[in-house]
């Protein structure tokens, strides 16, 4: 129970103003630092951006990963080299793709904005990805789908592997075209793989860190704060570790009822559908 | 499977766009390592380096006891890919086939360990592990990262074990196998690409991590790879080509796990066709 | 499932609130009389020196293979080992260090965090210690040493400082057809009013009071008062709004570049050289990496821009504190006191490590030709607040001023509101 002390423990630090050093005393506050959050402009500002990034990740990062996974689990000509270009982005440090993506979305001349202006001719001006809330946001979400959907397709693969092949070939004799086979045959063949990269990605989401800190580090005007570089930031930075805890069981109750939910609406139709 | 004439085309230049887009950024990052003066990202960026060198990867490789670092991370993610395949096959086994008291009860905790940020109760984990001796230590470092890793890779494992077919339990039941001879002899070699993919991420898992091994490893002798990379930024200028030399070298070793257990994805589905 | 994955919370939350109720910690003893850590003391034994350089750099290897042997060659049989850590983690290593109470014997620590490390109770207070402690203080630069202080006394001494002054190039005011690189505020604004399409006058890489406190200083603002006690009449008085209203003006004017609310990988280093922007303000690491990289271009210093409170700098740089928990406090002090004597001071400089004393501003100018504009600028330069506190202050300094950038406040309500934010911080000390 590596995990299961240092769990209680923070618990415990989150009904405390407490201090970092065991010298000093600490503060029995009660429900003071969950109070706060909840009426935290700052705290909601980073719940909302999560969310947005959740809407904007896990529904492409699933889909694109699930679709590329089943064109690469046919065969086909250098099907193993390609598996390893998708599967680059997920083993490449997130300190380095982050500040490498920072760098892709700089305003002036960057990589995105040459190849949005220059290349395809979308726009004439430059956009200021960085600079702004919702511009920032997506790229940062495009750093997160670029990131996870090798990780998706990975997953999926060793999914589809397990799906039996006569059930196709049993599809594919009652006339179904492929998007029939995809939806009734392999869909249904890896719910609970579906279910368990659905559940994990939205976990991700709430918990989106490295990209956000690097990128625009919560700014400009913590317009972009997400809830771990606040809580970071609390915890750490400013050495508020009581708050930092309790933000972050907020944040867990959240997650778990999420979870919970999905748990509820897809992992039943596990039982129906077999 | 009706195949309409044009679609392998069409299925291979869409892979190969896709396959473009993950890999362009790279591709920065790799002209960059090959660029000299690198502590001023060139803009707009180079996809080619524009004047080639290696002195990046000579420095990367022979400054600061690279070495040494590779080393080190090769064995915590080894140690670790192993525990964590082990012990969590045997716990998503527990899961997936058995009914026990509380079943629910621990795997929701189980989950719930994935949902708490871990960035927070690194201090609690912190002092804990100086209590357990475990602070500058590379087996405290494949201790924490495989108790990190068992929920994952239980929940990964779980849902291909409950997707073995109960006729196959039952015949084996039948033939008078005890669970061991199950486990070993039925869900393993059924769940092979699943557990290649646990050791894939497991190992991954461990080369990757930083904030943890940043926490509890002091000594330069211990430090593993991310953390040699980190040394190589300073306080004002970083020399990126440096940085990105060094993480190119370090993907090496998780490309070649992973084109590894692509083989064992590949007999999963000769298993399953045996079926 | 769904019954017992309710419980589990409120089951967690009673045996949390069962364990506490009551205050916990404070087992401090009062601070009985602090060990007296004389010059010249017989040391032995060993001890660990925590520090940030970067390891791409020269001064780890002139860290660990001129200065640490030397210091081990005048007194034989002892060993300090070095431990690099990662600058941009070292706030986190320490922290989490301090709550268990595993510090090194000495570190070299941002300036910054010096006052909230002797908050915390971490640190010894060297102008108790050290007999000598006022020796070292006089040689230094008033703005670093500064850094050092919390409440009465100082817990530090600076190892290393800089400032930042005006960085551009002959190639750049060309293409921007000036004359000279501007000298005051004024200048600056009308420069960059009026300079040509797709190129700047100046360029700011951020919000915070690294870049924006010398604007304000230089035009005879302030953000708190000498003794740290209110932002009040100083962040929102008339001199400081003054200096970030034009900073906001040249922005929605597109003078500006946006760079200022982030939105770069390169930071202002890629515009100065290609001309893009005229000047930057920027500290001594940047001339090598800029000669560096741009041989052709011929890059020059200038003081920062003057007002009417002069030219101000804003001092950054690295003190040196012992830890109150270290079991070697003589030999941490000794090697204190060799890391700022003259022969290490030098061999820190000829790889970049400006030193914090100027009675060695001569030694150093010889070093290197470009340092002797950041001297001149470090003799007036001032440091940020020197309080625990300042982390928090900094957020909220640069929280409000984006807003005013964005356009959703003004100048003087975003800085009145920061003051209104700040005050309760200080007071708190």
């Amino acid at each position: 129970m590596t995990t299961g002390y240092p769990l209680l423990r923070s618990l415990q630090i989150s009904f405390y103003n407490w201090s970092v050093v065991p010298t000093q005393v600490s503060k029995f506050i009660g429900l003071d630092n969950y109070i706060r959050a909840l009426g935290d402009e700052q705290f909601w500002t980073g719940m909302v951006n999560a969310a947005v990034y959740l809407l904007l990740t896990v529904p492409a990062t699933v889909a694109i990963g699930l679709f590329f996974a089943t064109l690469l689990h046919a065969r086909m000509p250098a099907r193993a080299l390609f598996r390893v270009l998708f599967y680059i982005p997920v083993v490449t440090s997130w300190v380095v793709v982050s500040l490498l993506f920072k760098y892709l979305f700089t305003t002036n001349d960057g990589a995105v904005n040459w190849f949005l202006t220059d290349f395809l001719h979308l726009t004439s001006e430059s956009i200021p990805w960085l600079e702004q809330r919702w511009t920032a946001l997506i790229a940062i979400s495009a750093l997160g789908v670029w990131k996870s959907v090798g990780w998706c397709l990975v997953v999926f693969l060793a999914a589809l592997s397990g799906v039996r092949e006569e059930l196709y070939e049993a599809a594919a004799l009652d006339g179904a075209n492929a998007w029939q086979r995809f939806l009734h045959v392999t869909v249904p063949g890896i719910r609970g793989t579906l279910l368990f990269v659905l559940v994990l990605q939205v976990i991700g989401a709430f918990n989106v860190f490295p990209s956000v800190l690097l990128m625009t580090n919560g700014g400009p005007a913590g317009s972009t704060e997400v809830p771990l570089t606040y809580m970071y930031k609390q915890a750490f930075s400013f050495l508020d570790f009581g708050y930092g805890s309790a933000m972050s069981f907020i944040l867990a109750i959240f997650i778990f009822v999420i979870s919970f939910l999905q748990f509820r609406f897809f992992g039943e139709k596990k039982e129906v559908g077999s | 499977m009706r195949a309409h004439p044009g679609w392998a085309v069409v299925r291979f230049i869409v892979v190969a766009v896709g396959a473009v887009f993950m890999i362009a950024p790279f591709l920065i990052m790799i002209s960059t390592s090959l660029e000299p003066n690198t502590s001023i990202l060139p803009s707009p960026p180079h996809f080619f380096p524009q004047e080639v060198t290696l002195d990046n990867y000579v420095r990367a490789i022979t400054e600061n006891n690279f070495g040494g670092y590779f080393l080190n991370s090769l064995f915590v993610s080894v140690a670790t890919t192993v525990a964590t395949v082990a012990i969590s096959a045997m716990t998503a086994f527990a899961f997936a086939r058995f009914d026990f008291r509380f079943k629910n009860v621990v795997f929701s905790l189980l989950l719930a360990g994935l949902m708490i940020p871990g960035i927070v109760i690194i201090v609690p984990q912190f002092i804990l592990a100086k209590n357990l001796g475990m602070v500058d230590s590379l087996w405290g470092l494949v201790f924490f990262y495989t108790a990190g890793q068992i929920a994952f890779t239980t929940f990964l494992l779980r849902a291909f074990f409950e997707r073995v077919p109960h006729e196959l339990d039952e015949a084996m039941t039948v033939d008078g196998a005890g669970i061991v001879r199950k486990f070993v002899g039925l869900y393993i070699p059924l769940a092979r690409p699943a557990l290649a993919t646990a050791a894939v991420f497991s190992f991954l898992g461990g080369w990757d991590e930083y904030v943890w091994a940043l926490t509890v490893i002091t000594d330069p002798l211990k430090r593993t790879l991310p953390l040699g990379i980190a040394a190589f930024q300073g306080a004002h200028t970083t020399a990126w080509g440096l940085v990105f030399a060094a993480s190119v070298v370090a993907v090496l070793p998780v490309v070649i796990v992973y084109v590894a257990g692509q083989k064992h994805f590949i007999a999963g589905i000769a298993a399953g066709a045996v079926k | 499932m769904k019954r017992t994955a309710v419980l589990l919370p409120a089951v967690a939350l009673a045996i949390a609130m069962g364990l506490s109720g009551c205050d916990i910690g404070g087992s401090a003893a009062p601070a009985a009389d602090v060990e007296q850590l004389a010059p010249g003391a017989d040391v032995t034994g060993s001890i660990i020196f925590w520090h940030g350089y970067g390891e791409d750099g020269a001064e780890v290897k002139t860290l660990t293979d001129v200065v640490i042997p030397a210091f081990e060659k005048l007194h034989p049989g002892v060993t300090v080992t070095p431990v690099q850590i990662p600058p941009g983690d070292m706030h986190q290593k320490l922290v989490t260090a301090a709550a268990a109470g595993s510090l090194p014997d000495i570190i070299r620590a941002d300036i910054v965090t010096v006052p909230e490390l002797a908050k915390l109770g971490t640190l010894v207070p060297l102008s108790q210690a050290m007999p000598d402690f006022q020796d070292f203080a006089d040689t230094m630069y008033p703005g670093p040493l500064e850094t050092n202080r919390y409440g009465d006394d100082y817990w530090g001494l600076p190892l290393d400082t800089n400032t930042k002054v005006v960085i551009y190039s002959e190639q750049g005011l060309e293409a921007d057809g000036l004359d000279a690189v501007p000298a005051t505020l004024d200048e600056l604004k009308d420069a960059a009013e009026n300079s040509k399409d797709g190129t700047y006058a100046f360029a700011e890489g951020g919000a915070g009071g690294w870049n924006l406190l010398p604007y304000i200083w230089s035009n005879g603002g302030d953000i708190t008062d000498p003794d740290y006690t209110t932002a009040d009449g100083y962040l929102n008085g008339p001199k400081s709004v003054e200096a970030i209203q034009m900073l906001v003006d040249l922005y929605k004017d597109g003078k500006l570049p946006g760079i200022i609310l982030g939105g770069t990988g390169t930071g202002t280093w890629d515009g100065v050289p290609s001309g893009e922007y005229v000047s930057m303000v920027d500290g001594p690491w940047a001339m090598p990496v800029l000669q560096g990289a741009h041989p052709e271009v011929d890059f020059k210093t200038a003081p920062m821009f003057s007002g009417d409170g002069g030219s101000i700098g804003v001092v950054g740089g690295e003190d040196l504190v012992l830890t109150s928990q270290s079991e070697n406090k003589p030999l941490a002090a000794e090697f204190l006191r060799y890391m700022l004597s003259k022969d290490a001071q030098l061999a820190m400089g000829e790889v970049g490590q400006l030193s914090a004393q100027s009675t060695l501003a001569d030694d150093m100018s010889n070093l290197q030709p470009y340092y002797a504009d950041f001297l001149t600028q470090l003799e007036t330069a001032k440091p940020r607040p020197v309080t625990p506190q300042w982390a928090k202050i900094d957020d909220i300094f640069a929280k409000q001023i984006q807003l005013a950038f964005q356009g959703t406040i003004s100048v003087q309500d975003a800085l009145d509101e920061a003051v209104a934010q700040i005050d309760p911080l200080l007071a708190q000390g």
